[in-house]
């Protein structure tokens, strides 16, 4: 899905169903366009994950969403229908969860958490009984009176969390959230923040680098590259059906295979790769002509792999000799690298049962591959 | 041979290594103790001379509160017309003293919290740091003469209480600076916008933010200004035009009547045992609050 189709998705919603809409937002610092004439939408109550590398340009829309960047040019910005291209931060509906927690170290946690409370005026008693209803939403319950600098990292996070979920937003910005927290705590925290996203139904919009990340959560990912909108969808449309080579390098795709496109017909590409034709879904936006250069992507655990004896599958167009290159153990599973006439191919072998001494070819299965365009757009 | 057969014995490097290993500290400590010795010895000895009744002598004891008494009712000593401290009156450059260092002190809180925020974050703070701490480098004389001319001859402003004021500000402004930036260049601007995301506008933001984080070098500030221009000598000399300020008087009468001399030992201790409660009360205020932040 191109990004001007997804516009026009958008555009379809109804309005009420829009919470946020951001049109043609550019944002410089000096001479580098950090957010290059991007347009977004989100629904309410909507996962929505902007995805990229350092530089993409994801944190600054995010600070241009919350009003804390005023972006060199805008068509606008709506938040639940009204203009706020003219609004500062503070009177946004939008609340931010930053990366570096932000939490206010001469507070306790309580007075952390009422702080967007007591800035509206809310009444002491009330602003307590929000806190702590925050801080049981955010498993902390007893935390009230502690200070900040006795919290661990997870901790400060939630507490962050809590602060920002508070004065119930119309949408949550969360900043690369989980970016300081090791492994572990990550990915708990992913299950809460989900559980939390369902809970209260409050948009989220989430910043991160991690597709892991993007894919465990999101309803819908935008990945941006060099302040633009590469490639917009669900986390399936993005794993599988990538729209160009950097997006498929990008969520992971181990064998990105360069060649010529042949024919395209009934949604299926077929690619000359060296001497082999290698066929799969295209998955690019519109189809090229013949003869252009694509990239035909597979996953390492698509690869599979057969010896003289072992049968040959109907349906396995893709096939190439190959020998064995190394193994290496990752525990559960293998990551094998093969040895074939056009580069090396990575397998990833999770059943230690299939793992083949006197392999002979590798193949996999057309529907499980995508040929996609090798420039973006 | 085999593994583990040896006897474990204490382990001991030979004396001149020891020696050798030692020696860096041990000349340190020993000058440490020097230096504390010469700094504080004078002034121990002061205060126990202010105590003394033949303090000229230079000999502790015949203890005595004597010279308390008269510096304290000078001004009745005077007209009963005792011995001591017949011309010591210290209640006038006191309360000047008292008054310059309090203005002098507002002074600098309002002008480090104007540029003290603000300068780690500017492109030129290197320049301007420079600028701003360039009068530590003068020497009082230096200045005095300089702000005197200035004054005088260039800006016509009158001498007096507000020359004193200014020389005392452009004396402490520089120390006030110093002791914000310490706490100022380690204060995280991404709080305020924390802040301001969560609907907090900018007075608040200033209130209840920036005010607390920053609260240990504004006390910082204000302790050296007030303590600054207290003790303050050369630039009063050349600004004074008829004001005797505190250090001035005990200068002069220090210079002039031999007489005076155990008055000025208690003036002094007095002063000195004053400052360091101030310096507690300082210390205390900017570091022992925390739960009073918000109401």
């Amino acid at each position: 899905m191109t990004s001007s189709e997804a516009h026009a998705d958008g555009a379809r919603a109804s309005d009420e169903a829009l919470v946020l809409s951001v049109q043609n937002a550019t944002h410089q610092f000096g001479s580098l366009v950090a957010v290059d004439n991007v347009s977004i939408t989100a629904r309410r109550g909507e996962f929505l994950t902007l995805l990229g590398e350092s530089g993409s340009g994801k944190t600054t829309l995010l600070r241009v969403i919350a009003g804390l960047e005023r972006p060199t040019q805008l068509g606008g910005i709506f938040i639940e229908g009204l203009d706020v291209s003219a609004v500062p931060a503070s009177r946004r509906n939008c609340t931010t969860v930053f990366q570096h927690y932000a939490l206010f170290p001469h507070m306790s946690v309580g007075q952390n958490i009422e702080y967007g409370l007591r800035v509206r005026g809310v009444s002491l008693s009330e602003r307590r009984e929000r806190a702590m209803e925050a801080l049981k939403l955010v498993r902390l319950p007893d935390k009230y009176e502690r200070r900040v600098h006795q919290l661990s990292g997870g901790e400060r996070q939630r507490i962050s969390l809590a602060r920002a979920l508070v004065t119930r937003p119309a949408i949550l910005l969360l900043d690369e959230p989980l970016g300081a927290l090791d492994e572990k705590l990550r990915v708990d925290m992913q299950v809460e923040l989900l559980d939390l996203h369902k809970k209260l139904g409050i948009t989220f919009i989430y910043v991160t680098h991690s597709q892991e990340e993007a894919l465990t959560m999101s309803d819908r990912i935008i990945l941006m590259r060099s302040g633009n909108i590469v490639q917009e969808g669900p986390p399936t449309d993005l794993f599988d059906r990538p729209g160009n080579r950097f997006v498929a390098d990008f969520m992971g795709v181990e064998n990105l295979l360069e060649g010529t496109l042949e024919t395209v017909s009934d949604g299926r590409a077929s690619v000359r790769v060296g001497d082999h034709e290698l066929s799969g879904i295209w998955s690019g936006g519109n189809t090229p002509a013949a003869g252009t250069k694509v990239c035909v992507a597979v996953r390492a655990e698509r690869i599979r792999l057969s010896n003289e004896s072992g049968e040959v599958q109907e349906d396995a167009v893709n096939r190439l000799p190959c020998r064995a290159g190394i193994t290496i153990y990752k525990g559960k599973y293998l990551d094998r690298t093969l040895d074939t006439d056009i580069g090396d191919v990575k397998a990833r072998i999770w059943d230690h049962e299939a793992d083949l001494v006197d392999l002979t070819s590798l193949w996999w299965r057309e529907d499980e591959c995508a040929v996609t365009g090798v420039e973006d757009g | 041979m085999t593994i583990g057969n040896l006897s474990p014995t204490r382990f001991r490097l030979p004396f001149w290594q020891r020696l050798a290993d030692w020696a860096p500290t041990g000349i340190s400590i020993i000058f440490g103790y020097a230096v504390l010795f010469i700094l504080y010895f004078p002034i121990a000895m002061l205060m126990i001379l202010s105590f003394s009744g033949e303090p000229n002598t230079g000999i502790p004891g015949d203890w005595t509160l004597t010279w308390y008494e008269s510096v304290i009712f000078a001004d009745t000593a005077q007209r009963e017309g005792e011995a001591y401290g017949s011309n010591f009156r210290v209640g006038d450059p006191l309360l000047l003293s008292i008054m310059l260092a309090f203005i002098t002190a507002v002074a600098c809180v309002i002008a480090v919290l104007i540029v003290g925020p603000i300068l780690p974050r500017i492109k030129w703070r290197g320049p301007f740091l420079v600028g701003f701490l360039m009068p530590l480098m003068i020497p009082g004389i230096v200045g005095g003469v300089g702000l005197f001319m200035w004054y005088r001859l260039v800006i016509h402003v009158k001498m007096g209480i507000w020359s004193l004021v200014l020389a005392h500000f452009v004396w402490a402004f520089p120390f006030a600076l110093l002791a914000m930036l310490v706490v100022a260049s380690r204060f995280d601007t991404r709080l305020m916008e924390a802040a301001e995301d969560l609907g907090a506008k900018p007075w608040q933001r200033f209130w209840q933010i920036e005010i607390p984080i920053l609260k240990p070098g504004i006390y910082a500030a204000g302790f050296f200004g007030f303590l600054l221009s207290f003790n303050e000598l050369p630039f009063s000399i050349f600004m004074r035009s008829g004001q005797d300020t505190l250090p001035l008087y005990l200068w002069i009468q220090s210079g002039a009547h031999n007489t005076t001399v155990p008055l000025i030992f208690a003036m002094s201790t007095i002063v000195t045992v004053g400052s360091i409660g101030l310096t507690f009360l300082a210390i205390k205020l900017a570091f022992g609050g925390g739960k009073n932040d918000v109401k």
